[in-house]
């Protein structure tokens, strides 16, 4: 039987190649495209199937897991009564049900903790970290660490700093300079939080850069994490090669108003790149860097638009009334209309008796266009 | 001599249509392989990614959204106010009143308590005149500003008003009847954030048909497959020129256009281009092209990225009449393009635009009808001479079908890993069921008003814009289906 | 015990909010977005009012100025709780009337001690009505 379909299959192949080319390419395409289509039906099959089971499976377990962290926690009776959270000891019963075993169940259990904790802070939130403890959740989150596979090792970098668990400097360090970005991002960002000497070390080792979008997360999770030590980053302004890093440190002076760090924010000014050199007006403004006011207008004319338009910013932000005039004549004069716009916004911005009446001689003394910049700007309703 | 010479035409003419129908398809098979790896990388980096850190970030860059309004008294009100509900820390809404000549401009500021303001109005790109600037008195819609202008006949110069007032570096654009995610700005302003070595002037999403959708005040409370037949035809070209067709670009780096329907820009790229072309019919590719040929003559590294979530729905014309307006407009729009920006073709000074972009465009995208119909009327002259060899043809014919069937199933099924947006079987089975009979009922029609958009343009017909008359969402009690008919 | 109002569309907090709250004793009503807050507002009389921003239909600040404009709820206390956090947003929110703001994670402790405040204060300036007619 095998010899007759080898048979059959030999004379098909020499039937086959005594067709002309092009009909050969297109059958053996139909076949090509047949065989995908079938697999491709199949596979929506498959994964709505495994959808559904998920979600019934989800359906049945995720009340009971609401359940045990709502009365376990939230409606915990010893909350609130000054007994310090490590203290507060959970129903054996209940934490240790046979249903938390399954690792599909423990996984869901990490998730929802960690949900909670994104809700809850405080006693709570501790409350919370001492279960995931207490259920052995956090040996789960390290196996997940040894694997290979680059998103379960970022899914357990992620949820071991969400819980506050401490990672070993020589585990974490080299996953922050990882070509990987997502989880370098993650690396660092739990380095940051869960480091106890020196947060920012890996500042001076990084060479791949700081995308935008990770240092949304890297400013949060520097913001909010209690008894961390804050350097000076002026620092990494003058030393780093890295420019994320520096365009990065120059928000953070700006956000902890490091003051000591105004003059190494004023050595950028001099940088070629204009994107820079923006970044570090923008800081000095934030600062209220009165010192810097009259370089910032010195280097004025020379500058690109985007940079003038960050001094103007500034000087309505430093508001020492020192430059009152300088901005005057830039809004009468210039004859460009968003400098003219930031010029009346930052003598606006003054606030001062002298502002306000140097606004309304400008009121008096303009043409049309321009006094409707100034209503512009003067108007509560235009908030941006 | 004569019929040697015509015997060597036609096999030359044979074996063309042949190596550019093979093109096409390879093109289409790698398109497919790429999107696949794209939606992966994609997935992955949701699945541990807490976007509630942008809400609450003071570092979330501010986004401008520009919506174009005109003569949507119906739904306005609705409209405005699902654009006020975005999941974002940092957005302004501005409606552009395109000169309405029903209620809308009255009903949006007596819902909104607004008053018409002195606004310093700086026309960056030049628009029709601008009528007026209002904002609302009441702080919980302060997020408003609305911009009541004298028609422009067109949605490019109502969008270009919009980017005028515009106050933050970014914009979405969108049109005031697409119903928007929530998530949107958080999601679409990710691809400008994470771009390692190039700066991202557009990002875009997935589009899908809103016909069938349940809705309720204009939020969508469950998403359905369209029922009309024409709109789940849409449905199923849609899904696959999104999530197989510009995710696989996307990966390369070589998306040709971001969607009128949904889009976010680069600001300052986009003003410094130009920002849209009124007298365009294709306005979206036509400033994509503006913005790609900007970038390179100006030496900035850039690029254009898809995410393959659908972000959008629109209604989609369910009259052949309407429906024949649009992809009429849309062949006009591709051919006027392509001539007016013939100069980046092959160009290497325009990198991956001149070289990929385009030529692809040209050849697949705007000879792809004519080269389809002439190999129709040839084989129609083979029928009729007697000179077909009919298990050739059919066999062909049989390729030609089983690979756009793979290649639109392989989309469904793209769709289906990225999100299972239909909740039920039946869905899935009405997209599905259109990959077998697309190529006889749809593609015909694409082919045909293609066509007949060249030949407009290139005839100078006018075009007749039309207006496509909402009936309104119906809403009797709680949440019901849209029937806006046309 | 007093009425409280929850309005949150993110689940998982509106019912941990509605346990806290409730094993405090108080009677809490829950809303997951705008349109069933608003709703919810015509049919009863609440207190409290415990809102969140950014929720369909209507985000939170609208909340706050239906409140605040409609005469008869003028004495409803209302705390916002976002995860939003920028300066704008708060202001906005207080401007409009809400009587506090707080930034997600929260506190329980913190919530209940602040709640017990809006109470107090709205009591004492009851009975200040009251002790003048």
């Amino acid at each position: 039987m095998w010899k007759d379909l080898a048979d059959l299959l030999f004379q098909a192949y020499e039937q086959f190649s005594l067709l002309p080319l092009f009909i050969e390419i297109a059958l053996a395409f139909i076949f090509i495209a047949i065989l995908s289509t079938l697999i491709a039906y199949s596979a929506i099959l498959i994964k709505r199937y495994r959808a559904y089971v998920y979600e019934k499976r989800y359906a049945f377990i995720s009340p009971k897991i609401e359940d045990l962290i709502t009365e376990q926690v939230l409606l915990n009776p010893n909350l609130g009564k000054d007994l310090p959270v490590e203290d507060i000891e959970f129903d054996e019963n209940a934490i240790n049900n046979r249903i938390f075993r399954k690792p599909f169940v423990r996984q869901m259990m990490i998730d929802t903790l960690i949900q909670y904790r994104k809700n809850f802070r405080g006693e709570v939130g501790e409350l919370l970290r001492k279960m995931y403890i207490d259920m052995g959740l956090e040996k789960d989150s390290f196996a997940k660490m040894k694997t290979f596979r680059w998103e379960r090792k970022i899914k357990a970098v992620v949820e071991l700093t969400q819980m506050d668990i401490s990672i070993s400097d020589v585990t974490i360090l080299p996953l922050t300079n990882s070509g990987n970005a997502s989880l370098r991002a993650a690396a660092r960002n739990a380095y940051i939080q869960l480091s106890k000497n020196e947060p920012f070390k890996f500042f001076d080792i990084a060479t791949e850069p700081l995308l935008p979008w990770d240092q949304l997360e890297m400013f949060k999770i520097i913001t909010t994490t209690k008894d961390i030590a804050i350097p000076n980053f002026s620092r990494w302004v003058s030393y780093s090669t890295n420019k994320s890093i520096v365009s990065f440190c120059l928000k953070l002076i700006a956000h902890y108003d490091q003051q000591s760090a105004i003059p190494a924010v004023m050595d950028l000014l001099a940088n070629k790149d204009h994107y820079y050199r923006a970044d570090a007006i923008n800081c000095l403004g934030k600062l209220s860097a009165e010192v810097s006011e009259e370089k910032l207008v010195k280097i004025y004319n020379n500058q690109p638009l985007n940079c003038q338009i960050e001094i103007l910013k500034a000087l309505g932000r430093i508001a020492s009334g020192k430059q009152l005039d300088f901005l005057k004549s830039e809004f009468l004069y210039s004859s460009n209309f968003d400098l003219r716009m930031n010029a009346a916004r930052s003598i606006i911005k003054h606030n001062t008796q002298h502002s306000r009446v140097m606004v309304e001689e400008l009121m008096e003394m303009t043409h049309e266009e321009n006094q409707l910049i100034i209503k512009h700007c003067l108007n509560p309703l235009i908030k941006y | 001599m004569a019929s040697t010479y015509i015997g060597y035409a036609s096999l030359f003419f044979e074996k063309t249509v042949f190596i550019y129908g093979l093109m096409l398809l390879i093109i289409y098979a790698i398109l497919a392989i790429l999107s696949f790896a794209n939606i992966r990388l994609f997935l992955r980096k949701e699945s541990y990614t807490d976007y509630k850190i942008i809400l609450g970030s003071p570092l979330a860059p501010g986004i401008s959204v520009i919506a174009p309004a005109f003569n949507e008294g119906l739904t306005i009100i609705s409209n405005v106010r699902s654009l006020l509900t975005f999941n974002y820390p940092k957005y302004e809404v501005i409606i552009i009143n395109d000169g309405s000549t029903d209620d809308t401009l009255e009903k949006v500021i007596r819902e909104f308590s607004l008053v018409k303001i002195d606004f310093a109005y700086d026309p960056k790109l030049s628009t029709k005149p601008v009528r007026g600037i209002y904002k609302s008195t009441d702080d919980a819609y302060a997020k408003l500003i609305v911009v009541d202008k004298e028609n422009g006949k067109s949605k490019a110069d109502a969008s270009n008003a919009g980017i005028n007032v515009a106050a933050f570096p970014y914009f979405l654009c969108t049109d005031v009847d697409c119903i928007l995610h929530e998530e949107t700005l958080q999601k679409l302003i990710r691809p400008f954030m994470e771009e390692e070595s190039k700066r991202v002037i557009a990002a875009g999403a997935t589009l899908r048909m809103a016909n069938s959708c349940e809705m309720d005040k204009g939020v969508i409370t469950k998403i359905k497959a369209p029922r009309p037949l024409l709109a789940r035809f849409q449905e199923m070209e849609y899904i696959r020129a999104f999530v197989l067709g510009k995710m696989g670009w996307s990966y390369i780096n070589c998306v040709p256009n971001v969607s009128g329907g949904l889009g976010m820009f680069d600001k300052e790229i986009a003003v410094k281009a130009g920002g849209y072309d009124g007298a365009s019919f294709g306005e979206d590719m036509e400033l994509m092209m503006r913005m790609m040929c900007y970038v390179h003559d100006n030496k900035i590294k850039a690029a254009i990225r898809y995410i393959p979530l659908t972000l959008c729905w629109t209604e989609g014309p369910t009259s052949l009449k309407v429906f024949m307006r649009q992809r009429t407009r849309w062949g006009r729009g591709l051919i006027q393009l392509m001539i007016a920006h013939r100069k980046m073709f092959f160009n290497p000074r325009y990198g991956r635009a001149g070289m990929i972009i385009f030529p692809y465009n040209v050849f697949f995208e705007l000879l792809a009808p004519i080269i389809e119909v002439l190999g129709i009327i040839y084989y129609i002259l083979l029928i009729i001479f007697g000179l077909v060899n009919w298990p050739y043809a059919i066999i062909l014919l049989v390729f030609v079908y089983t690979y756009s069937v793979m290649i639109s199933s392989l989309a469904v099924l793209w769709d289906q890993l990225t999100f299972q947006y239909y909740k039920t079987w039946t869905d899935v089975v009405r997209i599905a069921s259109m990959v077998f009979i697309e190529m006889l009922l749809y593609h015909p029609l694409i082919v045909i008003f293609a066509i007949r958009g060249y030949y407009f343009h290139l005839a100078n017909r006018t075009h007749v814009w039309g207006n496509m008359q909402r009936r309104g969402f119906k809403e009797s009690s709680d949440t019901k289906t849209t029937t806006a008919t046309v | 015990m007093a009425n409280i109002l929850v309005i949150e569309d993110d689940d998982i907090m509106l019912k941990a909010i509605r346990n806290i709250l409730g094993k405090d004793g108080y009677n809490v009503i829950t809303a997951k977005d705008g349109k069933e807050a608003f709703e919810k507002l015509e049919q009863g009389e609440y207190d409290v009012v415990v809102t969140d921003l950014m929720m369909p239909y209507a985000n939170g600040l609208e909340v706050v100025s239906r409140l605040r404009s409609d005469e008869t709820k003028r004495s409803v206390g209302i705390i916002v709780i976002s995860s939003v956090g920028n300066e704008e947003t708060i202001t906005e929110a207080f401007r409009l009337g809400a009587d506090d703001y707080l930034k997600k994670p929260i506190m329980a402790g913190e919530l209940l001690i602040r709640i017990r405040k809006l109470l107090a204060n709205k009591n004492s300036k009851s009975q200040l009505i009251t002790k003048k007619k």
